[in-house]
């Protein structure tokens, strides 16, 4: 009887350590989820369980964020501006060397693809925290900005300050970085870094609704 | 001990058995984060006091990725840079950097960049005041990989200068 009753503590003491256990695990991924959900406005790089990197947008699937940003002449452009359009958001800087191999390629799309209503947006990014009220530093990125846009042939609109709406589009950590945007504004791709010509036109058709 | 006693307890052990599985699986996914450079030594240096002294300081990359020598072969790329603010008790006489690796990347093997992988060795000469100064010197960089770009970054060197 005695020995039954210690083995029956026993046992509803491992119980209870489990129930703790399991209390204790719950409330620890509950935490993780919000902490998940709380980056979700920003876009992460993270590997698989195989180890593959892949880029997770929190835009896929949503509404462009609307922006307004100088051009190079310091006019306004605003996304709003080409509603109806589908439209590739490049965000690039001057001195990301990844985004000096891909700008050809954009130019090329670009002329190939504008007849369908296709457009794109260079926003640059510089990342050096340089804002409107150091003129001097401002007007040296405009420059650079403007010289590298007239080395790259950037035919289509190029703007400046992208870093300013950097958290609305995800964080922008790494460049260059694509949201590609259709017809009724949505995302419906984003590239992260250098992939290929080739990706970049099939996802610009994808975007065109062909 | 009775049936139902060790049913019980074979079951209280199959439930921890499923809770331990369930914090492997949160586990399996993880973020790539994680500082580009990195200073490694020297933390301390004696030095004598009003003379100039050569230090070489080390720095790791992250693996994969690369940073801009000091003079990258792009006037558009962002060079490596070493600094000591004024008024620390230390002055940065003179640094000397390290030639950079050529680098080409793979979708644009015609062009050349000059960069620095693994570790770097920056040698910089300084001169102390006498006392003891805890510097934070700068390393200004801007870091790639072969398809991506970070934005440029100013890092701390925190080095302890006994000038003696």
């Amino acid at each position: 009887m005695k020995r039954n009753t210690l083995v029956l503590t026993l046992v509803l003491f491992i119980f209870a350590t489990f129930a703790w256990a399991g209390w204790a695990n719950f409330e620890y991924r509950k935490q993780a989820a919000e902490r998940l959900l709380a980056q979700a406005a920003r876009g992460e790089l993270v590997v698989d369980a195989a180890g593959t990197p892949e880029y997770v947008s929190p835009l896929k699937g949503k509404p462009a964020p609307a922006f307004s940003l100088e051009n190079l002449d310091g006019k306004k452009v605003s996304l709003a501006d080409y509603k109806g359009k589908a439209v590739l958001v490049n965000f690039w800087a001057t001195w990301c060397a990844p985004c000096k191999i891909e700008t050809p390629w954009l130019v090329e799309l670009r002329d190939q693809y504008a007849a369908q209503g296709f457009e794109i947006l260079g926003v640059s990014t510089e990342g050096d925290g340089v804002g409107k009220d150091d003129k001097a530093a401002w007007d040296k990125d405009k420059l650079a900005i403007a010289h590298s846009a007239q080395q790259m042939h950037m035919q289509y609109p190029v703007l400046i300050d992208g870093d300013s709406i950097a958290d609305q589009y995800g964080g922008l950590d790494e460049l260059p970085m694509s949201f590609f945007v259709d017809r009724n504004g949505t995302v419906v791709e984003v590239q992260m870094g250098l992939t290929s010509k080739a990706n970049i036109e099939g996802d610009i058709k994808k975007t065109l609704g062909n | 001990m009775g049936t139902g006693l060790r049913a019980l307890a074979g079951l209280a052990i199959g439930l921890g058995t499923l809770l331990a599985w369930g914090q492997v699986d949160s586990a399996s996914r993880s973020v790539l984060k994680g500082a580009a450079v990195e200073y490694m030594y020297p933390e301390q240096l004696t030095v004598t006091a009003g003379k100039a002294t050569d230090v070489a300081l080390h720095f790791r990359v992250a693996p994969g990725l690369h940073v801009n020598s000091h003079a990258p072969k792009d006037e558009f790329l962002i060079p490596t840079t070493f600094s000591i603010p004024d008024g620390l008790g230390v002055q940065l006489a003179a640094v000397t950097y390290p030639v950079g690796k050529d680098f080409t990347l793979p979708a644009d093997p015609q062009n050349r960049l000059s960069v620095y992988t693994d570790e770097f060795v920056i040698q910089a000469r300084i001169v102390a005041a006498v006392g003891n100064h805890l510097i934070e010197a700068k390393l200004h960089f801007q870091a790639c990989d072969k398809s991506i770009c970070l934005p440029p970054k100013t890092i701390p060197v925190a080095i302890d200068v006994i000038g003696k």
